[in-house]
């Protein structure tokens, strides 16, 4: 064989490992989401950009922190196009669980509620958030279905982009199984009867502390020991006082794998947040009985339940730290979260 | 304990002693607070014009470049575009403009009214280039004037000015977690220190929340030019500004979490300007409505 012939046949070998890989690469993540070819005068590329954990960050930067700080597996972009118009992006982030979906759509609850129907929108348990699982606003729709968050966006806002828009989000969830809120959610105090309410519209799901810090910012460093494998909620609650001034306290709830790594986590924040305190006030840390500090910005509390820690922050004295860290942690108590060791 | 390493929180950031944190945790010692509060003043211009973007947000070029040149001129004090880059940069100077590529890039046409202008005066073709990417591009370079667009940014808080030579580093991945504070040691290093002639701030059209991808919602028709010589008065000028309209927003605070303490310690850990909106002169002129100052 002459050494153009060896040439060639490399080539050729390559050129067909390279297109099976290829290949292989989306049909790995083939999925069961179909979508239209057309959608007003908008045309569907012929094949997704496929993103995921090694190449996040080529495709969006620094944004790539927040998806790798939930469960994600990887995310499916389509361009849709026409002709000398304002294309119509369509990212379909596959993530291992609903929950890890919620916490996306739960960064933020503005824009306009819509309802596309179907079985998406019937929730399997009571909610607690917001009922929204669509929220539009200036071109953007996202959405929460299932194992899947979905930001669609015409780069130009008309009255034809918003309809295509609506249109692709329809295809996309119809079918589509509806899931639950996370279950962590179920042990937050949300009675009527309480000085202190829920700011459902302000409440975040999410496991990573950089999106905790988007959130409230609480360190630099990942001072409580979270990761993939903790589930954390961020609630405002605010004072119904009929004043415009309500004062907003921060509830954090985390749920750690055991005891062990729960009391852990609070030791390391204690050691970290409240180095001033001795430890035999971290000792105490360690019981159920909050345990209660006054800080620069007011009183925080904290309490250690089995696996799940419990703090507020910023409450304006004592009374209302010990009120909102006790009515969620009976909460925790009587829904049997406190005996999952 | 290994906890007893002292890391920025909360309450450092409440209590005003960010910096002094971080400047034990980079210098070594303490931050020397007489000279961080030495009398300084540093000017920052903002030109708006109400038309420079019509209803659709598309840019208008004649309207940019009287913005420009008025920016240049109040800026200077000279009296033509021409003298005024002139004070400015030296015809033999390798001028490198570093827009902002990502999130809300700065406008294109923003890019190349400022490439006519230097144009204009005298400055050689060859002798402008594109600097934003990797060291390499600033090495190349003699002076660099930033155009960074107005934005938030969900790691740093704001993502405009000290972010803008985020790549020269060339490891910005280093920043996005507890180095983020650290962003005004990029500004420092010794092929970039020095070289910065001008910051412009493309704020047409700014983002006010920190993303980390763009959502509509949060921009809004500002229609103006912010600029300055000194990074950290542009940048607290422009979170002054972000700040505003988030409250005006929600009618309520929402503060920027993370806070940007990347700007407090860019000021008094890496010396690179003021973040103190006493010490920043700001002269404005243009359209009023909603300054946001």
């Amino acid at each position: 064989m002459s050494i153009s012939q060896k040439t060639f046949a490399f080539l050729v070998c390559f050129f067909t490992i390279f297109v099976f890989f290829q290949g292989a690469t989306v049909e790995l993540y083939a999925n069961a989401i179909n979508l239209p070819k057309t959608v007003g005068h908008w045309v569907q590329p012929d094949s997704p950009r496929i993103i995921d954990a090694n190449n996040i960050f080529e495709y969006m930067n620094g944004a790539g922190e927040l998806y790798l700080g939930y469960r994600f597996n990887h995310i499916e972009v389509f361009e849709y196009t026409f002709e000398s118009h304002e294309n119509i992006l369509v990212e379909l982030y596959f993530m291992e669980t609903s929950d890890d979906a919620f916490g996306l759509l739960s960064l933020d609850w503005g824009g306009e509620h819509v309802s596309f129907g179907g079985s998406n929108e019937k929730s399997p348990g009571p909610s607690l958030a917001s009922s929204a699982r669509a929220l539009y606003g200036g071109g953007l729709l996202r959405l929460w279905s299932d194992n899947l968050y979905v930001r669609i966006m015409a780069y130009r806002e008309t009255p034809d982009s918003k309809k295509a828009v609506y249109t692709l989000g329809r295809a996309i969830v119809a079918n589509r199984k509806s899931s639950s809120e996370p279950e962590l959610l179920k042990f937050l105090h949300a009675d009527r009867d309480s000085a202190w309410r829920l700011r459902k519209d302000r409440l975040s799901f999410f496991r990573s502390y950089l999106v905790l810090n988007s959130i409230y910012y609480i360190s630099e460093e990942n001072i409580l020991d979270l990761d993939l494998s903790v589930e954390a909620i961020m609630a405002p609650y605010e004072h119904i006082t009929g004043s415009s001034d309500n004062k907003h306290v921060q509830f954090l709830l985390i749920k750690y794998q055991n005891h062990g790594s729960a009391s852990k986590a609070l030791s390391h924040f204690h050691a970290a947040y409240l180095p001033e305190h001795k430890e035999k006030d971290m000792a105490d840390s360690a019981a159920k009985d909050p345990n209660y500090f006054k800080l620069e910005d007011g009183w925080l509390a904290y309490t250690l339940l089995g696996k799940y820690i419990a703090i507020v922050f910023e409450c304006p004295d004592q009374e209302s730290a010990k009120e909102i860290i006790q009515q969620n942690g009976s909460n925790i108590l009587e829904k049997g979260g406190y005996h999952e060791r | 304990m290994k906890d007893k390493k002292h890391m920025i929180t909360r309450r450092d950031f409440i209590r005003g002693t960010v910096a002094a944190t971080i400047g034990t945790s980079v210098l070594g010692f303490k931050w020397p607070e007489a000279e961080a509060k030495a009398v300084r003043s540093s000017l920052v211009t903002i030109i708006r014009d109400k038309k420079a973007m019509d209803s659709s947000k598309n840019v208008d070029i004649a309207i940019l470049n009287q913005m420009l040149e008025q920016t240049l001129i109040k800026f200077t004090g000279e009296k033509t575009t021409g003298d005024a880059w002139l004070s400015l940069v030296k015809p033999d100077d390798v001028i490198g403009l570093v827009p902002t590529p990502h999130l809300n890039p700065t406008h294109d046409e923003f890019v190349d009214v400022v490439k006519s202008s230097l144009l204009s005066a005298g400055i050689p073709k060859d002798r402008i280039r594109n600097a934003q990417g990797s060291p390499s591009k600033a090495k190349a370079c003699t002076a660099l004037i930033a155009l960074p667009a107005l934005k938030a940014h969900w790691l740093t808080g704001i993502g405009t000015v000290l972010k803008n030579y985020i790549m020269y580093s060339g490891n910005p991945s280093r920043y996005h977690k507890s180095n983020s504070a650290k962003l005004g040691e990029i500004w420092n290093l010794p092929f970039v220190k020095g070289k910065t002639r001008l910051v412009l701030v493309d704020s047409l059209y700014p983002l006010c929340d920190k993303g980390p991808q763009p959502d509509p919602r949060y921009k809004w028709a500002y229609n103006g030019l912010i600029a300055g010589i000194d990074p950290v008065a542009v940048e607290t000028v422009c979170l002054k500004i972000i700040t505003e309209k988030r409250n005006a927003i929600r009618g309520e605070p929402w503060p920027l979490s993370p806070p940007p303490i990347c700007v407090e310690a860019a000021d008094k850990v890496y010396g690179l300007g003021t973040s103190r909106m006493e010490e920043i002169k700001i002269e404005h002129s243009g359209w009023e409505q909603d300054m946001l100052l």
